[in-house]
Order: structure tokens, then sequence, then C-alpha cells
């Protein structure tokens, strides 16, 4: 199976467990993952916090990539690029003014090629038919967890995982239109195929402190700490995350809630892909482990969780 | 009759009417009249400012008798509000009442319009286009049809209750149909009433005694309505008896057959907060009082797979070979009084209310307060039975959410809201009772008394602000939420939640009614005919309606609704006969080839297929004149009176001419 990948920057630059542990675990799944040429940034947050059209340039921009090269599904793991995405294909597909003017702009900037100044006579509009997919979706709908049961190669033997869902995957509903941002099951029904156990707690939709780690580290010390006193009060030896800011707030802030919070006790945080990846049979060191500043290593060890002959 | 020539031209008076500046602030209502005055077949034209009020009447039945007028056009607003008015008028100037022709100008022009020039065209179009159709008119006489005195009524709660009583006191008979083993529906689950605090069992139970008891009332409980045919006055009811598996004349509530049962359930009275057994009374009070057996929740009502209860059983009351059956009844109306049920809280995932048991909804918290339920009044929450220190109230859950949930308010919330708290803290003088609100809502005799007592002399805590979500954090619920009046966010802990949710309508009732073809409104609750003017009154002739089942109600609105219902009831069952509209679509023998094409399109079952001549009779009384058949006839044999195929053609001509 080919499909198109959107990786974002982040997983370029400072999370690249993300993006390697993802391709890993394709590989064992046979899907091969296609870059869309020349994709840029998504905006970040930028282009659904403005009301101004131009925005909404950057990730159509990638969609109509998608759409030149032939694909009709973009996959991405990242929850931010996820939500922008989705939302700006979903903004033009319900407003045709819109369409119609990030076309205008878009074939403005396509015809023209910078460095060249060549310009390109065949622009194809993009039509609004690319189908945003996060990851999960992906592997649920298209690969199936029946297949994925069926390749695992390491037993997780039911490791407690928490699942984090974040902010930005699930809300808001009526347009991400994942699952039930109150009570959802997705990740939940995932971490059980892969071979952990899910583990329930209230603060698995809540807040991680988002971008106000930045102006106000404070605020996103106290929000992660009270996410990850949750997950180890109901029982969690790991919280398994899709965002890289979520990443960031909840596995290199553990230091500073450390020191603010004394009751407070460490927790490794691993992508969802890093436990695909290893329970797939990945060797250990193509996991990203590296990058983690609470050490998650124990997780992945033969002891804990042995391979399975078949 | 569409083939006859005209044999003398009629005299046709046209009257337009302002309606203030309703209609005559955007059309030219005296060039309308004027322009008319010389049309083929008017001989009088006028116009005036309230063709409704008397003198306008009163001018309509002068010229009639002056001007020697065989045919009437009123251009005003729609037919749905003063057609009878003038055929009234009509009928007094010795006119008959089917000469009269409205040709609405209002809601179909002056309404919709802006620019004068064009709606002023518009009317002059509309009129002669009344004219061309009132010139064909034909003198028509109302159809007559007897009347059968005796209502059903579709729900045993105290809307049926009451509705029944007093239909029944009027010296008609009624049949009430109950599907629950028991009649008394919702209030009998209840605990106290607001604002009284009257026991509801107390006040209730005397109301189902009398009604089992009335001479004129047959009660059919754990029946449930089939189908019903026929029309006002005129019904025929099939009525579905569900098997009890136990002889209710024989049954001497020894209850021994309890004591062996040995399949444990949830307990629906006590809204699954008890267990009973597959044999069960629903409550000690129920009526009628018998055991019933839940054949879903029994091992197999087979002596060989249990038996139990059939071998104690002294009376030989316990029947496993009892079958569904249907009994047929007539009626002449019937009053709809389904009552109601509680949104479900897996549609508030954010609250728990699935997930934690002692968050609770207002009914189940109904039985932790009765003196009969699974606590005998003592408040203790479920999960460990240990009496909660505090407990938080959640008001409009669901409730008022136009962009998530139910958009309406649920009215009776606010009110046992205030009488939860206020009991909690009869009972647990030292707990402490929280609750988030909107706004409070005492519209009511005696009501926002109530609710001052509940905030100054029982100390209830009043936050305005809504919840966001409430979690549970090792043996405590957690519940967040926000002050708006003073824009903090608010935690508070709680021992104990219990949700207001909203009112919806019955469980399964939309199947019942759209069989009954009853319509209802967007959110599913049964629309009345007129929403100020015909309040217990359902479109459909012969339907009434009573409690809940209309839209959240409390008590008291709920007895004054079944009261109205069953004095329009009343209003019905004193004509000697009822007339029935005589604008049907007969069948002309001649050219009727049997094809069968309308018989498929009426959606009355009016029309059936006459074997020996082969030609589609129509049973007059059941036709509501919708014309869909005359629309679909090919051969031109279903005419509808006075909207002949003719009819409608020359109206078309004379707004197509120019």
């Amino acid at each position: 199976m080919k499909i198109h990948y959107y990786p974002g920057c982040t997983l370029k630059q400072k999370t690249t467990a993300l993006d390697v542990s993802t391709r890993e675990a394709m590989k064992q799944l046979d899907v091969e993952l296609v870059e869309p040429e020349g994709w840029s940034c998504c905006g970040a947050e930028y282009p659904l916090t403005e009301e101004k059209i131009v925005g909404l340039a950057a990730p159509i921009r990638v969609l109509r990539q998608v759409q030149e090269e032939g694909g009709d599904v973009l996959v991405t793991t990242c929850s931010f690029c996820f939500a922008v995405l989705k939302r700006a294909d979903k903004a033009i597909k319900d407003d045709p003014l819109k369409h119609k003017r990030i076309n205008a702009y878009l074939r403005d900037d396509i015809k023209i090629n910078p460095l060249t100044k060549e310009r390109k006579t065949d622009f194809e509009e993009y039509k609004g038919e690319v189908r945003v997919l996060h990851l999960l979706e992906f592997l649920r709908d298209r690969v199936g967890y029946p297949r994925i049961r069926e390749r695992l190669k390491r037993d997780l033997k039911s490791l407690p995982v928490a699942p984090y869902y974040g902010c930005r995957m699930l809300r808001p509903q009526k347009e991400m239109a994942v699952d039930n941002p109150d009570s959802p099951h997705l990740f939940e029904e995932y971490l059980e195929a892969v071979g952990c156990a899910a583990v329930d707690y209230p603060f698995k939709q809540e807040c991680c402190g988002s971008y106000i780690s930045v102006s106000l580290p404070a605020a996103a010390t106290e929000a992660s700490y009270r996410v990850l006193r949750s997950a180890r009060m109901n029982g969690a030896k790991a919280v398994a995350v899709t965002c890289p800011l979520c990443f960031y707030n909840l596995d290199h802030r553990q230091d500073a809630i450390k020191e603010a919070f004394l009751d407070f006790q460490g927790i490794p945080i691993v992508f969802f892909t890093q436990l695909l990846a290893w329970a797939l049979g990945v060797d250990k060191a193509l996991l990203g482990l590296g990058e983690h500043s609470v050490p998650a290593d124990g997780l992945f060890s033969e002891k804990s969780s042995p391979e399975v002959r078949p | 009759m569409t083939d006859k020539p005209i044999k003398k031209e009629k005299r046709i008076g046209l009257f337009v009417c302002h309606c203030g500046v309703n209609i005559a602030g955007i059309v030219d209502v005296e060039r309308v009249a004027k322009e008319l005055q010389d049309y083929p077949g008017v001989s009088f034209s006028t116009n005036y400012i309230y063709m409704c009020s008397d003198p306008g009447q009163q001018m309509v039945i002068d010229t009639i008798k002056e001007k020697h007028l065989d045919g009437i056009i009123v251009a005003a607003c729609s037919p749905t509000l003063h057609e009878k008015t003038f055929q009234e008028a009509a009928r007094l100037a010795g006119l008959n009442p089917y000469q009269i022709e409205i040709a609405n100008i209002r809601e179909q022009d002056s309404w919709v319009h802006t620019d004068k020039e064009r709606a002023t065209k518009k009317a002059v179009k509309i009129v002669k286009s009344h004219v061309a159709k009132a010139r064909l008119n034909e003198n028509l006489e109302p159809i007559k049809v007897d009347v059968n005195r005796r209502a059903l009524i579709i729900g045993g709660g105290i809307s049926g209750l009451q509705a029944a009583m007093d239909i029944a006191d009027h010296g008609y008979e009624v049949i009430l149909v109950e599907k629950n083993p028991s009649i008394g529906g919702k209030m009998i689950q209840l605990s106290e009433t607001f604002p009284t605090l009257d026991c509801s069992q107390c006040i209730l139970t005397p109301k189902m005694v009398e009604v089992s008891r009335h001479p004129r009332i047959k009660l059919l409980t754990y029946h449930e309505v089939d189908s019903i045919s026929g029309f006002v006055g005129n019904f025929k009811v099939r009525i579905k008896k569900k098997p009890r598996y136990v002889e209710e004349k024989l049954c001497n509530l020894c209850g021994e057959c309890e004591k062996v049962c040995p399949q444990v359930v949830s307990d629906e009275f006590n809204m699954g907060l008890a267990f009973r057994k597959a044999i069960y009374m629903p409550f000690p009070q129920a009526i009628p009082g018998t055991y019933t057996l839940d054949a879903e929740n029994c091992l197999g009502l087979n002596p060989v797979r249990c038996g139990k209860c059939k071998d104690v059983c002294d009376k030989k009351a316990i029947d496993y070979d009892m079958k569904e059956t249907i009994v047929e009844e007539e009626v002449g109306a019937v009053v709809v009084a389904t009552g109601y049920d509680l949104y479900t809280m897996q549609a508030l995932g954010e609250y728990g209310g699935e997930k934690y048991e002692d968050v609770v909804n207002g009914l189940e918290f109904e039985r932790i307060l009765s003196a009969s339920g699974p606590t005998g009044g003592a408040i203790r929450r479920p999960s460990d039975g240990k009496v909660p220190g505090s407990i938080v109230f959640v008001q409009c859950s669901g409730s008022r959410d136009t962009e998530h949930h139910l958009p309406y308010c649920s009215k009776i919330c606010c009110m046992y809201t205030a009488k939860h708290a206020m009991m909690y803290r009869h009972r647990v003088p030292d707990g402490q009772a929280t609750v988030f609100y909107i706004d409070v809502r005492t519209g009511g005799k005696s009501f926002d008394e109530f609710y001052q007592r509940t905030v100054e002399e029982d100390k209830v805590l009043y936050i305005r602000g809504k919840v966001s979500k409430i979690f549970k954090e090792g043996d405590t619920l957690i519940v967040w939420g926000v002050d708006t009046l003073t824009g903090k966010k608010v935690e508070i802990e709680a021992d104990m939640v219990v949700l207001a949710m909203a009112m919806v309508k019955a469980d399964g009732v939309q199947d019942l009614l759209k069989k009954l073809k009853i319509s209802t409104d967007i959110h599913g609750f049964v629309a009345e005919a007129h929403p100020k003017l015909r309040p217990v009154e359902s479109l459909n002739a012969g339907f009434y309606l009573a409690g809940c089942a209309h839209g959240p109600k409390d008590i008291p609105e709920t007895v004054a609704q079944a009261s109205a219902a069953a004095a329009k009831v009343g209003d019905l069952f004193a004509q000697k006969e009822l007339s029935h509209e005589p604008t049907v679509v007969p069948v002309n023998d001649e050219l009727c080839s049997g094809c069968g094409i309308c018989i498929t399109m009426c959606p009355y079952n009016a029309r059936t297929l006459d074997p020996d001549r082969g030609v589609a009779v129509v049973n007059e009384i059941l036709c509501e004149g919708c014309g869909a058949c005359a629309a679909a006839c090919p051969s031109g044999a279903a005419q509808q009176r006075n909207q002949t195929d003719n009819q409608i053609f020359s109206m078309l001509r004379a707004m197509l001419r120019e």
C-alpha cells in the first residue's frame, strides 16, 4: 500500500522520534510512505486563528500537491498538523467563496516558479477531495487491527499505558469528527490492538499547556502535572502521545514539575508509533529513544516484552 | 359536473381587505378593487380596512342580500384563518357557504414582497384566478356522520388518569390503555412534589384507585395500541394485549411466586437502583393488583426448565401458555397522554453519568428520596451506601444547549432541583448542597417562594454557571465548573452528583404517533393545532393531547391540560352528529377504468376498488380532500368538488392571461 504522508516540520527537526518510529512501523506493515513533493509547513496554529483567508494557503497548497500527485488520502501523525490540515480543508469545502479565493492565490504562486521565474501553464485547482487522516484513523480503517495483530512480533504483556489525546485531535468535534471528545475510544482500541492495556483516566483530553509553555511556563508545568498525576493514579506505567508539543510538555518538563510539586513521581512518555514499531519487531535502536528526557528504555526491553514465536 | 355549461352568468362580489397595513402597506388595495370592477363575472367590488371585523362581515351579508350575489371572493389572509368566518356570513345571508372563495393576498403576497407595484399586480392576478374558480363553484352540503361516544386514552400516567376520570365523569365511556403492568406513570415514582412537598404516592394512589373502580372506565394495563383506523367520531382501534402469564383475577398477591423465582433483574421502577424478580409486582400499590411475569427474564416459561412459581401458586393463577392477543374497540375520540423520558446520560460523556454510579439523574434521586425507594428514603449513594457529605446538582443537563444537545428548557428542573437540594439538607443537616444553574426559572404559583426558602432557610449554595466536567479521583467526584458571576473556575469535591437531565419524548412513541398520523414538532413532542388558541387538540381531527407528550410541564399544568382535553372530548361528544367537509373527491363511474392508481395514492385509505363493477369507490367520510388521487387519475374520473380540473385550468388561464 502506498500512501501520502505529511510529517510536518517538528518531526524533521526537534522530534524525529515520531517520524522515524512511524516509518519503521509502516515498513513492517508494508505501507510505503510518500511525502508530497516540496511540502511546506502547515502554518501550525495560524491558519486557524485568523479570519484571513491567505493563512489557509499553506495547508491547502500541501493538499493540492497531493491531488496533483494522484493521491486521495494524506496521513499525518502530529496532532497540530492534523488539526490544521483537516480544518483548513473543511473550511474551504464549506465555503465556496473561500474555495475560489484560495485557488486564486495558489494559481498565482504555483504558476510562477520563484527561482526561475518560469511560468507554468497547467494549473489544476484544488478540488477538496483529499481526505486528511490521522495515522490512528488510518491504522484502524485502512490497515485494520486484525492485520496489526497478525504481525506482532513482541508481546507487550498488557503494559498499562495511558492514552493522551491532548486538545487538538478531537476538538472541535463538528470539524474534526474523529471520535466523541467526551468519551473517545480510538486511542484505547489502538493500544489494545498493539498489546497494551489502555488506562482509563479523566485527564486524557485535557490540555498539557500547549504553547503557553513559552510565555508562562509555570502554567504548563501545572497542567502537565495534573495530567501525569491522574495517569499514574489510575495505574499507568507510561503515557502515550501523538503530538510533539504534548511530548515536549509532558516529557521535557518533568524536571520542572518535580521542583514545583513535591509529590510528583516521574513517568515515561512515549509516542504511539514507538509502541507499534517495537511490538512489530523493530530494533530498539531505531525507535529514537535518545530524544526522551525521562528514560523510556525500561519499557522496551526483552524482559518486559519478549519476542513471540509465530 | 365539470362539463356542464355555465347556464347563467354568476353575480360575484369582491371584498378586498386592507388588514390594517398588513396588506394595504404593500398592495394597493383600492386599485385591486377597481381593476376587478369590470372583470367578467364580477358584479360588485369594494375594499375595507378589516373584512373580518363585525362591520366587515355585516357588509358582506348586506351586500349579498342587496345585490343578489351568488358568489363571493374575499381577498385577505390565508383561508386557514377566516374561511370559516366568511362561510358563516354567507350562510346568514342565505348563500351556500361553499360559494365563498378566499384569495390569499397576505401570506402569499404582501408579507413576502417589498415592491408595491409588482405586489399589487400579483394581487390582481390572484383575485382574477379566484373569480375564474368562483364562476364554477357549486352549492355543497356538509356530509353528516354519527359520533361514537367513547374515548380512548393512551397512557396511564397522571395526565391519562385525569383525562379518563373527567371524561367518565361527563358520562361517557373510557378505555384507558397503559403499556406497563400498572398505571401511575412517572408520577408514582416521585417522592415529594414541589412546592407543597406532599408525597407524590399519597396524592396519586387515590386517583389510581378511583380510576380503577370507575364504572365507566375500562382499564387495559400491559396493553399497547397497535393501530387506529377510521376518522373523528368513528375510530376502530386494535389493541395488543401483552401476555402477563398471571391471571389477574386469580392472583391473590400472596407473593410465594416471587420468593421462589431464581431470576434477579434490575428493577425499572427503582430506576435500576434495586433488583426485582422475573415475576414481580412493580410496586406495592400497583393497579391492577397482580403479579406479572416478565418473559424476557424468565428462565423459559417452561415447567421443565424451572416452573418454580407455577408449583407454589395455590390459586393456579400462573399460565405459561398465555399468548399475545388483539382487542378491538370502537371509539369516537383519542387522548394521547404518552408522557416523556429523560435524555440519556450517555449523551453527556463529560459528566460521567454512564461511568460513575454516584452520578445519578433526577428520577434516580427521586427513588433515593422516596420512602418506598431502595433506601427507604434515607439518602445514601449507590456505589457504597455511604451518606453523601456533599452533593452537587447540575441543572440544564442537556437542556438549553443549542450547539450540542436540546435547545429547549425542560421547565421543571429548576423546581425539582430546589426540592432535591432542600430534601437533602433536611435529611442530612450537615451536608453541603451546591447547585449549578444558568438561570433559576420559577414561574408558577408559590414557586419562587419555595426557591427562596431553599436558598435562605436551607442554605443551599447556588452557583451561576455550567459544569464542564465530572470525574472521579479515588473515592470522590470532582466537579469542574465556572462561576460566571465572579468569572472564576471552580472545582468542587462531591460524594454524589445529581444531573437534572432534559425531558425528551417518550422512548418508542414515534412509531405509535406515526401509525396514528399525528404530527409532532422537531423534537418528537406531539404538536398542538395552534400554539395559543388550540393547545390541547391535534391537527388530526378527533385526537387530543395531554401532559408531557406535548412538551415538558409540571404536575399542575399536566392536570389542567388533561382536564382541558377531557372538556374538548366532551364538546365533541355533545354534538348530535358531526359534519364532514363536502369538498371530497368522488369517482365518475363512466370515466373510471379501475386502474387503481388513486387507491395507492390515498393516504387516508378512503378509496377501494369495487371488484364487481371494476371501478374505484370512495368512503367520503374518510376522504380529507387532499387531492392526491385527483392529480394522479389518468382519466379524469377523480374530480375534487369545487376544485375540478376545469376550475384549476380556468384559474391558470386567468392568471396567465396578458
